[in-house]
């Protein structure tokens, strides 16, 4: 708990604390509480699963939720200079290790996506996501702001070298998710609508492409439209490999967690369908959740999510600086878009994209990231007057 | 952004509101808007704009997993099929057919099948498999030990390695009982689950395993009534009871594998039917197999002879072509044909084997079992009434018997049913029904005239079965006392049981290969019913390919080697099936179902062309009976025939139909 602090403290702390976006930093801490709660109902299962002792799985994961919130707090103490300058060393740092997943990176289902660390694995391309966001959004406030100053142009450069990246690990899903919160941003910082039509049909011609020439994705779209049309399993497209198969089969047990949990779900612990669910402890949390505490604490957690992502923009509507909105549209839109399709697909509404639920999923890198990008935009959007904060 | 509707011109003055005109001030002075600083002002309204439409995106997005969310909870739950018994692993799912691996843990029991009396024919027992999650086990040679002082069939060094594997599902042992899985179960070792099953058990082992089938490993039948009643045995948890008496079936069994080691048959078949309702009492094809090691078996032995295989009846068809000629009124009693020359029909002979070569009437043609004279009776009558007999005593068609392995019988189209198949089919030839075609259609012979639809289900008592009539009451008056005859006249005398008034026809066909009939591979049959004078119960006793023997004088025909089996199965399961021998009205009965070979023609009945010619009338003398009244059972082995001719007249009934014959 905090301390009652003074109107009149204007020690650092004092400062940030009146100055704060307070509302979502109560979301975040609730969302890190669940993070706890849903912990402990994934352990036993996933304990085991991931050959582990339950202690150290849940030391690891009480140590990973505790960074995140420092985390989250020390960074959102930052200045929108400091904001700027952290996120344009993360996101050299973070490219330089996304280019070494492609020589030394640990291949897990055919995709190199990994460092190998002592005691975790870390997936540099999640820490892209937030930072590219806050370089991306100075680049193009600069270029407006500068006549001269190349930064529309050098924007692209960035966004396309993380594009070659990540088609080569290959990881889809996430420059899916970048490319979505690039282009949010260029709409939000007035891109031509015409440009903006370009964009959407540009968007949907690589969404195809992927479709036509990335054999897993390829299945798992068919396999999305075919479980959607209620083939029986088992009747899954022929040609779909072994691991799309598991993708499928991953999909209906975590609907029938849901269907297990009903309204009010099936009680701490009590959870069966958990047991067989694959990756109960990371990607499908969501459906842990729905079968032990009910479509109540989902849609719980789903306002949550929905209350950050919209406080965040509305609250820019009063913003003048230019980079601080785009740079909070673009962590903002990251986070959202992250937690969307999480929750799609163990709701099966999209196809399967292997993606973690904020804060809620088990995993290092990708909680310290999601923390990271929270820390920069509460960083952003607090209270501050001609550019300088209170 | 100039699209403002109250944006003032920058030249008007501004005015404060309600201040004097004076008061105002030029709006240049207060405002300092530079040409750049207008643009970002206007871009930022354009940013405002757009976050918001941004923001209702999310909100949509949101929404629509909220929706997603209510319909996959509590508007359209999708329930899992099955949750893990407890916290235990199940096997990692199979990445295709998910389904066959969950089903057996699904299952109910199988219901039971009983006999018509209850005997339990076919139970399922709970059983149990063990298995285990060596990630759980704390010690595994440990648990191996102490599950070994409980299923001392295993091998514990296995059975630790299995438990030091790095699987998390390993198999120990399945189909364990009950009371074993309890003291497993008390052992108390963590990690080990059970998994509930059943096993099906056939007490009775052979007895009536062709009938019951078999069922596969996952306990689903794949023969006989197991596959027939398959859906429901699952459904419904009754006793399916069948119409099969165990007794008599083990009876049938026995008589009938006794006879096959006496002559060396490759296999043999027997049933017995209640010829009043159809039900068939005992079914029974050797070689057989153990209904409890049914994945074991091997083809021949699964093969129902009695009900898939199609034979040339031979000469039990006599009593078809006989009762169709008397029926349609082409022939009386009275009558009868020239049987003293062969008749040549295109490139075919047929001639009777040791035949009298002389006039015989149709008692005689049926006590000799005449070739010649059945294969006239069917001209007489004609293909075209002949063919509509066999239909309707479902010669024609695969017989509708609870058995999915019945077959379709071998007869010649509507088209090719020309006049030398007309003669063939006479006497059992050029048409191949399985056994118990046979003793269905001898069975509505001999009941009164109705075709019972044959039945392995009991029936409910008092609820009579509905059956077709096919011949009048009359004709199956005389098939009785003719049936009779047989067995006291003609060749089938092995079979009487004193008491039990027993009639019938003997059968042996050559059996066809690949150029033709073989001489030396026959089927011999006897198609019995007893007792003439009140009919219950069709026995029919066939052998494949017997051998003679020193005792029945180097003949291998029905008369010689089913016949006398036939009449051992009656004596013995007559007093089961509550029939007792009859001693007190012996004489009346005999006087009642009394044939004389050569009858003679009543007072008033027109004289019709089928009488013998007058000049030689054939003198009406009795043939001495091959063997002497003696006794059974002892009788062929024990008893040297009275006379020398006797064995010859014994020797086969059917005959030079030959390779000549194949018709089709």
């Amino acid at each position: 708990m905090l301390p009652p602090l003074s109107r009149a403290d204007t020690s650092l702390l004092g400062r940030w604390w009146w100055t704060v976006d307070r509302w979502t930093l109560l979301a975040i801490g609730t969302l890190i509480g669940l993070g706890y709660v849903m912990m402990l109902a994934a352990s036993p299962a996933v304990a085991e699963r991931i050959n582990q002792s339950r202690d150290i799985f849940i030391l690891k994961q009480v140590f990973f939720l505790s960074l995140a919130g420092a985390i989250v707090v020390v960074v959102s103490l930052l200045s929108p200079r400091g904001v700027r300058r952290v996120a344009l060393a993360g996101c050299l740092i973070a490219l330089a290790l996304t280019a070494l997943t492609l020589v030394a990176g640990v291949e897990i289902k055919g995709a190199r996506r990994w460092i190998a660390l002592p005691g975790m694995s870390l997936q540099p391309s999640e820490f892209v996501k937030p930072c590219f966001a806050v370089v991306a959004a100075w680049l193009m406030a600069e270029g407006k702001r500068t006549a001269g100053f190349p930064g529309m142009l050098v924007a692209f450069g960035g966004f396309a070298v993380i594009a070659v990246l990540l088609k080569s690990q290959p990881d889809i899903g996430m420059l899916a998710v970048i490319s979505g919160v690039f282009f949010t941003q260029l709409f939000v910082g007035g891109l031509n609508i015409v440009l903006v039509g370009i964009g959407l049909a540009g968007m949907a011609g690589a969404a195809v492409a992927a479709f036509i020439f990335f054999p897993h994705v390829h299945a798992r779209v068919l396999n999305f439209l075919s479980q959607s049309s209620h083939t029986p399993p088992g009747g899954l497209h022929p040609g779909a490999p072994g691991a799309d198969l598991m993708q499928n089969y991953q999909v209906m047990r975590s609907l029938e967690a849901f269907g297990n949990g009903g309204l009010w779900g099936r009680g701490p612990g009590e959870g069966r369908v958990k047991d067989v669910l694959p990756d109960a402890h990371a990607d499908t949390v969501f459906a842990v959740a729905g079968e032990e505490f009910g479509m109540v604490l989902c849609l719980i957690i789903l306002g949550l999510f929905a209350f950050i992502v919209l406080r965040g923009l509305l609250r820019l509507l009063g913003e003048s600086d230019l980079f601080v909105i785009l740079a909070a549209t673009g962590l903002v839109a990251s986070f959202g878009l992250q937690a969307f399709v999480n929750m799609a697909s163990t709701l099966a509404l999209i196809p399967t994209k292997g993606m973690t639920l904020p804060f809620l999923s088990y995993g290092g890198s990708s909680v310290l990231a999601v923390a990271l990008g929270i820390g920069m935009l509460l960083a952003l959007t607090r209270r501050r007057h001609g550019g300088e904060l209170l | 952004m100039s699209d403002w509707p109250d944006t003032p011109s920058p030249l008007t003055p501004a005015r404060r509101f309600g201040a004097p005109r004076a008061a105002s001030v030029p709006r240049m002075e207060t405002v300092r808007l530079t040409a750049p600083g207008a643009g970002r002002n206007s871009a930022l309204d354009r940013s405002q704009g757009r976050l918001l439409f941004s923001a209702g995106c999310f909100a949509l997005l949101f929404l629509a997993l909220a929706l997603k969310l209510a319909d996959a909870t509590i508007i359209a739950p999708k329930l899992p099929k099955k949750l893990p018994a407890d916290r235990v692993h199940v096997p990692p799912p199979p990445p295709a057919g998910q389904s066959a691996s969950q089903e057996p843990l699904l299952h109910s029991r199988r219901a039971m099948i009983t006999d018509r009396n209850g005997d339990i024919l076919a139970i399922s027992l709970p059983t149990a498999a063990v298995y285990a999650n060596p990630h759980e086990l704390i010690d595994a040679a440990d648990a191996a030990h102490k599950l070994k002082g409980v299923l001392p069939e295993l091998d514990e060094a296995v059975v630790a390695q299995r438990l030091s594997s790095e699987k998390q599902f390993v198999y120990l042992a399945r189909q364990i009982t009950p009371r074993q899985e309890m003291q497993i179960n008390a052992l108390g070792i963590p990690g080990i689950s059970f998994e509930t099953t059943e096993r099906r058990r056939y007490p009775f082992g052979r007895v009536a395993a062709q009938v019951l089938g078999g069922v596969d490993v996952d306990g689903h039948g794949v023969a006989g009534v197991e596959l027939y009643f398959e859906q429901r045995l699952r459904d419904d948890a009754a006793p399916l009871r069948l119409s099969i008496d165990v007794h008599v079936q083990a009876v049938v069994r026995e008589e009938l594998s006794a006879a096959m080691e006496t002559f060396g048959a490759i296999g043999a078949c027997g049933i017995v039917m209640d010829v009043r309702t159809g039900e068939v009492i005992a079914l029974t094809s050797l070689p057989d197999y153990d209904a409890n090691l049914f994945g074991q078996t091997v083809e021949d032995d699964r093969f129902n002879r009695c009900i898939k295989g199609d034979y040339e009846p031979g000469s039990t068809f006599k009593l078809q072509t006989a009762s169709m000629a008397l029926d349609n009124g082409v022939v009386n009693l009275w009558n009868g044909f020239d049987a003293s020359a062969p008749i040549h029909i295109g490139r075919f002979t047929i001639n009777d084997f040791e035949g009298k070569h002389r006039f015989l009437y149709v008692p005689e043609i049926l006590a000799f079992s005449s070739n010649i004279g059945a294969a006239k009776m069917a001209q007489a009558t004609g293909g075209t009434l002949q063919r509509a007999w066999m239909e309707k005593m479902g010669m024609l068609k695969r017989l509708p018997v609870e058995l999915p392995e019945a077959r379709t019988p071998m007869a010649p189209a509507a088209a090719n049913w020309k006049e030398i198949a007309t003669l063939t089919i006479g006497f059992g030839h050029g048409i191949a029904v399985t056994p118990l075609h046979v003793v269905a259609g001898t069975a509505a012979i001999a009941n009164g005239g109705v075709y019972m639809r044959p039945t392995v289900l009991a029936g409910d008592s008092g609820v009579p079965r509905e059956g077709t009539r096919v011949m009048q009451q009359s004709t199956s008056d005389i098939m009785r006392r003719l049936m009779r005859l047989v067995v006291t006249d003609g060749y089938g005398k092995a079979a009487e049981v004193p008491g039990y008034f027993v009639g019938g026809k003997t059968g042996t066909a050559e059996k066809i290969s690949h150029k033709g009939y073989n001489r030396n591979a026959r089927v011999s049959a006897f198609m019995s019913v007893f007792p003439m004078n009140a009919p219950r119960y069709a026995v029919y006793m066939m052998l494949d390919e017997p051998h003679a023997t020193k005792a029945t004088f180097g003949y291998a025909t029905a008369g010689w080697v089913s016949a006398p089996a036939a009449g051992k199965v009656i004596a013995r399961i007559g007093p089961m099936l509550g029939l007792l021998p009859e001693t007190d009205n012996v004489p009346a009965i005999n006087a009642q179902l009394a044939q004389p070979l050569q009858p003679g023609r009543p007072a008033g009945a027109p004289a019709g062309a089928r009488q013998p010619p007058p000049a030689p009338v054939p003198p009406p003398v009795k043939p001495a009976p091959p063997v002497a009244a003696v006794p059974r059972p002892s009788m062929p082995a024990a008893t040297p025939p009275a006379a020398p001719a006797a064995p010859r007249d014994l020797r086969r009934d059917a005959d030079a139909a030959g390779a000549k014959l194949a018709v089709r």
